[in-house]
């Protein structure tokens, strides 16, 4: 019974910990603005979400995204997040198989002149 | 061709969640690509043309039109129900160069900078600094647009700069579909740019000290602002530090502004007798023992390259420092406290604002940096006579403490406007503004029209000259208050709006808020006025 319970304990924390998110925002720089009703921490800011499966064959190397929707071809913001589904789906399937979930924000068009 | 997107909507809101508001259609206008090889001058004119053929349409069908920047106003002075324009892509800039200068200007060439409308205070400031130069102010954060800021007179609390709108010497309006409707103002007594320059974006010339006051913080009201000529400084720093200091030497110094002999006593500094660039005061309304304020000073001080070596980065991650903005205070205070509101206001009973005492070094920007989105707030701003400071704050404070709301008060300090219906009227301006989140019906307070109907009340009561903030919260369908406010200036911003506005375009560019402050009615164009 106690095992259970120690297990289930540190099953949760084990989830609760490996759900997380990063962000990296450039300090001086102008994000694209969006008028929408978001109440988080992006209000006002146009945001750009990325959640996908990316599925690793043998003949590709190091992979990587191309962001096409920045007029201004820069980026103001990436927040990557981790979650426990995401660690667990990488190491059941060896690697082969990632969750991407990042989302970002560009750099408003012509204010980098 | 500059493109406009539109969206049909049935609502919008503001930044903070103070609506929402009722909108049939949502615009949003980019400038043609780079890629098209159209020089700025011809991106600028030709969205201009998109402009005028929007105002075009809203005419035909009889409805209003009205341009948005960031939407951080919190009343509804930025909305209208028919149409309106996100003009935040709308940011080209452009430096002045000696030759395109007025002959009898005074500027000089290198601090002048043509901005659309669009252009966010944050990217103006990053623009300015790679040239070496600033803003002469802002507000207390970055994310407004040019326009934005002096449509509705955006200030900080610099003692003897003023306002955003203060340091616009030349305003280009768009006030119709016509090619004449295109036009651009200055000062007759304070000329800045030469006519063949101007000639470029195909505008109008008009210098008039009076229209352009008048339209200078022009409510939204005015035609389209489509850009701002500003005047720039050479790059300064900020020497920044929040400290507890005595309430009634908080107080005494907000009434005199006299700080020829006070010794704020800054660690490693000597800044005895030294007037701040910045002086701000935070209260807890509803602690009455508190025997200190917080003061913010803000001193300005020469800019040189590595003050980062010296002081650090000043960007300030939010975990570092706590007096940002008002609001913000507010939120960390209210983290520590109950959620229930009646609750967390019975804990602000006791409690004490925080210390921070950090000293802060930098640029302009650097100090008034990001403010992200903190939940659904409210603001009320009233400007006095900064003499009148400390009795209006007591009066406002103890109104809050028989009508609690939860909120905590702040005092900044402006000079003297020139623009006709600038609240900062005085000689020096104390606004004084409480900040909070908002409640509703069932926590069983005041609701915020009648709290803000008693604040108006109380001040008239007393005897004590106020104005309003535009952009915030206020009972602005209280009989009179704009003729109170500013008696026969209104009429003054009133006629020179008729004078740049014909009959329909008044009422495409009307909305409710110029309906609640009596200020919409149309004219017809008065004679008398030289345009």
């Amino acid at each position: 019974m106690n095992l259970r319970k120690i297990t289930l304990y540190f099953g949760l924390a084990l989830i609760m910990t490996s759900c997380y998110s990063v962000r990296f925002q450039v300090a001086n720089g102008q994000w694209e603005p969006a008028d929408t009703e978001r109440e988080d921490s992006y209000a006002g800011y146009n945001v750009h979400t990325l959640d996908t499966i990316v599925t690793r064959k043998l003949t590709t190397g190091s992979h990587y995204f191309n962001i096409t929707k920045c007029p201004s071809e820069a980026l103001h913001t990436v927040e990557y997040r981790a979650t426990f589904g995401g660690i667990l789906l990488n190491a059941v399937t060896f690697g082969r198989k990632k969750k991407v979930k990042i989302k970002y924000v560009c750099i408003k068009e012509n204010s980098l002149m | 061709m500059a493109t406009t997107k539109i969206d049909i909507r049935t609502r919008w809101d503001t930044l903070h969640k103070n609506g929402p508001f009722p909108l049939k259609k949502f615009l949003t206008t980019r400038l043609e690509k780079d890629a098209t090889g159209l020089s700025d001058f011809e991106k600028y004119t030709d969205v201009a043309l998109e402009i005028q053929q929007l105002i075009q349409q809203a005419a035909n069908t009889h409805e209003c039109f009205r341009a948005i920047g960031s939407k951080w106003s919190m009343s509804n002075i930025a909305h209208c129900a028919d149409r309106m324009h996100f003009n935040s892509f709308m940011n080209l800039k452009f430096p002045i160069f000696e030759g395109e200068m007025h002959q009898d200007a005074t500027y000089k060439h290198s601090n002048l900078y043509w901005l659309q409308c669009g252009n966010q205070i944050k990217e103006v400031s990053r623009f300015l600094e790679h040239r070496g130069k600033s803003l002469k102010t802002s507000g207390a954060s970055n994310g407004q647009t040019i326009a934005g800021c002096i449509s509705t007179g955006v200030h900080g609390s610099t003692i003897d700069v003023g306002s955003v709108q203060d340091y616009v010497v030349g305003l280009n309006l768009i006030t119709g579909p016509n090619p004449e409707d295109i036009v651009y103002l200055e000062r007759k007594t304070k000329p800045a740019l030469r006519d063949t320059y101007i000639q470029n974006f195909k505008a109008r010339i008009i210098r008039d000290d009076e229209i352009f006051n008048a339209a200078l913080v022009g409510l939204g009201s005015m035609g389209f602002i489509h850009g701002v000529v500003i005047e720039a400084e050479n790059l300064f720093l900020l020497h920044r530090y929040v400290k507890k200091i005595d309430k009634d030497e908080a107080l005494q110094l907000a009434d005199s502004l006299d700080f020829s002999n006070y010794d704020p006593k800054i660690p490693g500094t000597d800044f005895k007798g030294v007037r701040p660039f910045h002086y701000k005061v935070f209260m807890n309304p509803y602690n009455t023992n508190e025997k200190e304020y917080a003061v913010e000073f803000i001193y300005k001080i020469k800019y040189y390259e590595n003050y980062k070596a010296d002081f650090g980065n000043p960007i300030p991650f939010q975990k570092e420092f706590i007096y940002l903005d008002l609001i913000y205070l507010f939120i960390k205070i209210a983290e520590k406290l109950p959620k229930a509101i009646p609750k967390l206001i019975k804990m602000l009973k006791s409690s004490i604002l925080p210390k921070e005492e950090k000293t802060t070094v930098g640029k302009l920007s650097e100090i008034f940096w990001d403010a992200g989105f903190q939940g659904r707030a409210f603001a009320c701003s009233f400007g006095v006579d900064h003499r009148n400071s400390s009795k209006a704050l007591e009066l406002l404070a103890k109104l809050t403490r028989d009508h609690p709301v939860p909120g905590i008060f702040a005092m900044r300090f402006i000079k003297q406007s020139k623009a006709t219906l600038a609240f900062s009227k005085f000689p020096f301006t104390c606004m004084v503004e409480i900040d909070g989140i908002q409640w509703d019906d069932k926590e069983k307070l005041i609701s915020l029209k009648d709290y803000s109907t008693k604040m108006i009340e109380v001040l008239k009561n007393n005897n004590i000259p106020f104005t309003i903030h535009w952009g915030k919260n206020a009972d602005w369908d209280f009989p009179n208050l704009v003729n109170h406010m500013y008696g026969n200036k209104a009429k003054k911003w009133e006629k020179v709006r008729s004078t740049l506005l014909s009959v329909p375009m008044q009422e495409v560019f009307s909305n409710n808020f110029l309906d609640s402050t009596e200020l919409s009615k149309p004219l017809a164009p008065d004679d008398g006025l030289i345009v």
